[in-house]
């Protein structure tokens, strides 16, 4: 059909060795071209994401292989979704980074090469695959969270590293239980000769069950989350913003595929402890997600618990296993890229403007940076779930969705989901906008951060117009997205007939 | 594997025991990434763990009495799978970069902190 | 039968409030500019919701349609007569409130005035909104954004007790949205269907013959949510506390528009959603009228020991939105019962919502002027203010007797057809429930009005029903009367502590935090230094005497005054010229049937 999709992620990876050797001859040429990349991954998403909605999937086999041997590419609905958020996003963050930092041509490689294995993991039909994309995103997810100066990053580098192979290891041993049970890798040929060798049987049920928490370790899925608030909050801003916007995103879209594609639906009507393991998970990761990070005092920390909690919802939308829940799921994964990305680079901007990290230093918030402020609150509330958001939209899927599937007490916990997200981000929403900035001699530190708009702090730099740029139209488009959600809709409809029949 | 559970575990260990090796190898990393406090520690056994599930792959190709994939025009099979050593090869490809990462991430944590046990590094920390 | 015509102009009326933001918050360093943007946007809103009336009186039904919103639900304004009841009457009082907001804010030199007018602007296009909504999913949208759009208002103060209010609010407000929502979903799950429509969406009857269960959770969740803006007991507690805000928001917001639009959710709910059959058939009208009727005089008994005239004011709206409900859930029971209890009922709880209103803004205003001009907040401290403020508290007067159902003024016409409903219907307890709320009325509102006239703050009589401790004094006790207001020293609370723990037992009834501005003892010192000898005909301590003529206070404050005291007597005495009336009986043939 088209020799597209390889380029998806060859794109970005050639361009990551151009940037490093670019880098050789001339330093400070990192951004135009990792920029030109993400201009032109972000076309080439676009147009094949065009295709898969016009004419159905697009598949591919690399190298000329059959399918059985080769590895196949496989783009359908769901992945172009995300590998278009991936380019959009990541190019997005590319503006806010140009002056955020880091700098520096080995930044950008880096941040090309994960671009380029994210896209891998969204684009590819088979398992094995699929793991290497899942460490080359990881091993460059740990290099870019360790890019910041301080020990501090390097800590939460080492730390995400050791829990993150861990949950990529567990995720290789259910390849190889799925491997020894049916000979196959490729996900479509898997579907179908699991299903053969009967859902009933250990091996089968054993290699879900690692295919499960490795992947829950890698989305951060509560109690298995513990490598992500220090990985987030330990990272220079931009990094955190990409990281949380996508990393986990993928992750939760590969458990997607890896359930739906892989396992498929019937499989989950065999086996009901596979979908209760998924309940389990998302009812815990809510709930705890947003409980812990009421009590955060740092703002980056909030927001990573927060994405614990979110990551919650998702998984609630999967665990339902109807259209309805999973077109949720699907628009809550792309919403809250959209909104955590933004929150982060918001909180990334305040921080290098006032030198705000803690919640209690964002008193008076309003006054200092109304548009950040502002941006902050429209992001907050449309994470909370207030309508016309698209946080509201998605939310309203999922719970429609379990309502439908009549699974009671979880369609509960989703709605109460927005009164624990409200517990936290009101209380700074409150700060920013109702209370006096508090006096320089408050800060225990003895900082004036507080009192002096203009402080330039550790992170140093003004914010540029790129940085504002990036936070207000993650802003606009958390609300200017959700009426675009019923085409939306209609496009993945054929998709989701596929995956959940 | 279902045959053997029936077996007894005395044939169990007899014939699977490369899968056994493979829960040892498993269990002793995983022991030794949570209980030691020092980081190299914990990367060696990161490694080790994921050389229980190389383990895991190799035992799992094994026929018996088959030959090495080499085809030739004089080979003939039976043949080992070939499949899951290319595997392996991929992954332990992976594994080396993990481990050149997390050792390049120590030596900065050891610059910055001077110690290398999670404990001390703590406590440090906790007084920036 | 009805007709319904495409039209923009419901989505016009949204909008012109909306856009409005965008320069009052452009021209914030200009007031005078700000508000004429303000008083712009007042103005045409109003007349494009007025330019519908003819229109929706001769049957027509204005619908801007704006797309599907999610699958099966259509993002649709629409202005039927219910919808137009509420956004008329918020327009019209938006302008008043206007007007009146620049005296009051200006008067006291508040900050954040911008911030002030945009929110204003913002809670009142989502009040017409929430009018407008078409089903109850862009319902429930506006009904959330208002919650946003009043949160700066309430927490406007940013003091800490004007914080711990507007968490409050936020909390208890974003709970009965999640109810909403949940019933919304329910709803939608059983009839896969949400518009409203007179008389309930059609097959939900159906469905809840056969789920009658899924049918009662779905109007339990939905009254729920809704009950909490209605301020429906036990969820009122956030409206007593939201009196920390501003009293323009206090008379337009927590009297009319937000309030009333948990109360306009609940009408659509018994009228438009379920039906009132169907809801006296699943047994929750009888419930829901039980609420109504222990809030309406429960409410009232709270109001008596109020010592704060803003405080006294809240617990009067949380009885008085329970007629309105009242009437509701009445008009549900009574469906088929002889004489067309039903729609009497339902007649008289709808008049309810505008004659509340401009009765209830009479007396928030007062209450602000007062703030304003005076500083007193107290009522033991207003003994013979009627001579300094007589154009204010006269109105007040009018108003109060319309609270209690005294004929010639609004109050009488709504609860004369709840009764005739009631009683005709056999509901003789909800009848007693009225008439002993009326009687109450009195009794708190009837102390205002007598110590601002016949008492001087010389001469007064004691108090014992506010100063006294709760349930009398027992033998030689006069020792533990209180000083007048409150007791200063109760403890300054921390910041982030529930205003309603602490030691209660050590307090009065006063209810505000220890830090709010002017009360107690700070109340009464700022009344004592505006007293003089000189004031009064004799030597005595007296309030300066104004005369009638508007002297005692801006134009920009008493014409809100003695307008929205003039509405409710017009409403009063001729409510078949007021064209409320006329809607409300389109209103209620159109939900039964039955024409009265």
């Amino acid at each position: 059909m088209t020799d597209l999709p390889p380029f998806l992620v060859a794109l970005p990876l050639v361009a990551s060795v151009v940037v490093l050797f670019a880098g050789l001859a001339r330093s400070k040429t990192g951004w135009p071209i990792a920029a030109l990349a993400g201009v032109a991954q972000l076309g080439l998403a676009g147009y094949l994401a065009y295709r898969v909605f016009t004419a159905g999937p697009i598949s591919y086999v690399v190298g000329g292989f059959e399918a059985f041997y080769g590895i196949e590419l496989v783009i359908d609905g769901l992945s172009a979704s995300v590998v278009v958020l991936i380019a959009a996003v990541s190019l997005g963050i590319l503006a806010y980074a140009r002056t955020a930092g880091p700098r520096g041509n080995p930044f950008y490689a880096t941040y090309l090469l994960l671009v380029g294995g994210l896209t891998g993991v969204a684009v590819t039909g088979d398992v094995f695959n699929m793991y290497v994309f899942i460490e080359i995103s990881g091993l460059t997810a740990y290099a870019l969270v360790a890019s910041g100066d301080s020990g501090r990053s390097a800590v939460a580098a080492l730390k995400y590293l050791i829990v993150g192979t861990v949950g990529a290891s567990l995720y290789l041993l259910g390849v190889g239980y799925a491997y020894i049970g049916t000979g196959t890798l490729n996900m479509a040929d898997l579907s179908a000769m699991l299903a053969e060798v009967g859902y009933q049987s250990t091996l089968v049920q054993t290699a879900f069950a690692l295919f499960a928490i490795g992947l829950f370790i890698k989305t951060a899925v509560f109690p298995l989350h513990t490598w992500q608030p220090e990985a987030y909050a330990g990272s220079p801003d931009s990094v955190s913003g990409f990281v949380s916007a996508l990393v986990s995103t993928t992750f939760a879209y590969a458990l997607i595929r890896i359930s739906l594609t892989v396992f498929t639906p019937d499989f989950f009507a065999a086996v009901d402890l596979a979908q209760t393991l998924l309940i389990v998970g998302a009812v815990v990761s809510i709930v705890a997600g947003s409980l812990l990070a009421v009590s955060q005092t740092e703002i980056k920390r909030m927001l990573a618990y927060s994405s614990v909690s979110q990551f919650g919802l998702v998984l609630a939308g999967l665990a339902v296993l109807n259209q309805t829940a999973m077109v949720g799921a699907t628009v809550h994964l792309l919403g809250h890229a959209v909104m955590k990305g933004g929150l982060f680079l918001a909180a990334g901007l305040i921080a290098t403007a006032t030198g705000a990290r803690e919640i209690h230093e964002y008193e008076g918030l309003s006054e200092r940076m109304p548009y950040a402020a502002g941006a902050f609150a429209v992001l907050a509330f449309a994470m909370v779930g207030v309508p016309p958001t698209i946080g509201f939209v998605g939310k309203w899927y999922i719970a429609f969705g379990a309502v439908e599937a009549q699974l009671w007490p979880l369609a509960a916990i989703i709605l109460a989901s927005t009164l624990l997200t409200l517990a936290y981000f009101a209380r700074l929403v409150e700060r920013m906008y109702f209370r006096e900035p508090a006096a320089a001699d408050d800060h225990p530190e003895g900082e004036a951060t507080g009192a002096q708009p203009d402080a330039m702090v550790a992170d140093g730099g003004r914010p540029s117009l790129g940085m504002y740029a990036a936070v207000l139209v993650a802003a606009v488009l958390a609300v200017v997205l959700a009426p675009a959600v019923v085409p939306f809709e209609q496009l993945l409809d054929p998709t989701l007939d596929i995956l959940l029949p | 594997m279902i045959d053997a559970l029936a077996a007894g575990p005395v044939d169990l260990l007899a014939t699977r025991s490369y899968y056994a090796g493979t829960a040892l190898l498993l269990g002793i990393g995983a022991y030794v990434m949570i209980a030691s406090p020092n980081l190299v520690k914990k990367v060696i056994g990161m490694n080790i763990f994921q050389t229980g599930i190389f383990l895991f792959f190799i035992a799992s190709a094994y026929v018996e009495g088959a030959k090495s994939p080499i085809v030739g025009p004089k080979a003939t099979g039976p043949f080992v799978s070939p499949l899951p050593h290319v595997l392996i090869l991929t992954a332990i490809v992976v594994g080396v970069s993990l481990t050149a990462v997390a050792l390049g991430l120590i030596v900065r944590v050891y610059n910055e902190y001077g110690t290398l046990e999670a404990d001390v590094l703590q406590e440090v920390r906790s007084d920036d | 039968m009805t007709e319904i015509t495409p039209s923009l102009r419901p989505l016009a009326a949204v909008l012109v409030s909306a856009i409005a933001i965008v320069p009052i918050l452009l021209s914030g360093r200009r007031p005078n500019l700000r508000e004429s943007w303000t008083v712009l946007a007042a103005l045409s809103t109003f007349g494009i919701i007025a330019s519908m009336v003819p229109g929706v009186l001769s049957g027509t039904v204005y619908a801007s349609r704006l797309g599907t919103f999610l699958p099966g639900v259509e993002f649709t304004l629409m202005a039927d007569p219910l919808g137009l009841l509420f956004a008329l009457l918020a327009s019209l009082l938006w302008i008043v409130t206007s007007f009146y907001s620049m005296g009051y804010m200006r008067g006291l030199d508040e900050h954040a005035q911008t911030r002030y007018f945009a929110a204003f602007a913002a809670s009142v296009a989502s009040a017409v909104g929430v009018a407008f909504a078409a089903n109850l999913f862009v319902l429930f949208v506006f009904y959330e954004l208002l919650t946003v759009a009043t949160y700066p208002l309430v927490t406007h103060d940013e003091t800490d007790e004007a914080r711990a209010a507007g968490r409050k609010y936020l909390t208890y407000t974003f709970g009965g949205g999640v109810a909403v929502f949940a019933g919304a979903v329910l709803v939608f799950w059983m009839v896969g269907d949400v518009s409203f429509a007179a008389g309930g969406i059609d097959g939900l009857a159906a469905a809840a013959n056969a789920d009658p269960m899924i049918a009662r959770l779905a109007f339990a969740l939905l009254a729920g949510g809704f009950g909490v803006k209605a301020a429906l007991m036990p969820l009122h507690s956030w409206l007593p506390d939201a009196m920390v805000a501003p009293t323009p928001v206090s008379g337009l917001l927590h009297a009319v528009a937000v309030v009333k639009s948990g109360v306009f959710g609940i009408a659509r709910l018994v009228l438009d959603i379920y039906g009132p059959g169907l809801v006296g058939e699943l047994g929750m009208g009888t419930i829901l009228a039980a609420v109504a009727a222990f809030t309406l005089v429960v409410a009232s008994v709270i109001a008596l020991r109020q010592d704060n005239l803003k405080r006294r004011l809240a617990f009067s709206t949380v009885s008085q939105l329970s007629y309105i409900v009242l009437g509701l859930a009445v008009g549900a029971v009574a469906v088929g019962s002889p004489g067309n209890a039903s729609a009497y009922a339902l007649v008289g709880g709808l008049l309810h919502i505008p004659a509340h209103a401009f009765m209830k803004l009479t007396l928030f205003f007062c209450a602000g002027a007062l703030h304003v001009e005076t500083h007193t907040d107290d009522i033991s401290n207003m003994a013979g203010i009627g001579r300094r403020m007589p154009v204010t508290m006269g109105a007040f007067a009018v108003a109060a007797a319309g609270m209690a159902g005294i004929p010639l003024v609004a109050g009488f016409v709504s609860k004369y057809f709840l009764l005739i409903g009631s009683v005709s219907a056999g509901g003789t307890i909800y009848a007693v429930a009225l008439l002993v709320s009326g009687v109450l009325n009195i009794a708190y509102f009837w102390p205002v009005v007598y110590t601002a006239f016949f008492e001087s703050p010389t001469e007064r009589d004691p108090k014992p029903l506010v100063e006294g401790p709760l349930g009398g004094r027992f033998g030689n006790a006069a020792a533990t009367l209180r000083s007048d207001g409150g007791d200063s020293s109760s403890e300054v609370r921390s910041d982030g502590g529930d205003p309603e723990d602490g030691s209660e037992a050590e307090q009065d009834d006063h209810g505000f935090a220890a830090d709010h501005e002017g009360q107690g003892i700070q109340d009464t010192m700022e009344t004592v230094g505006q007293l003089d000898e000189d004031h009064g005909e004799d030597d005595r301590l007296d309030w300066q005497h104004r005369r009638w003529t508007g002297e005692e206070s801006t134009w920009l404050m008493l014409g809100p005054i003695c307008f929205a005291a003039a509405g409710s007597v017009v409403l009063g005495i001729v409510p078949d010229l007021a064209v409320f009336l006329r809607i409300v009986r389109l209103i209620v043939a159109g939900a039964t049937g039955v024409s009265v």
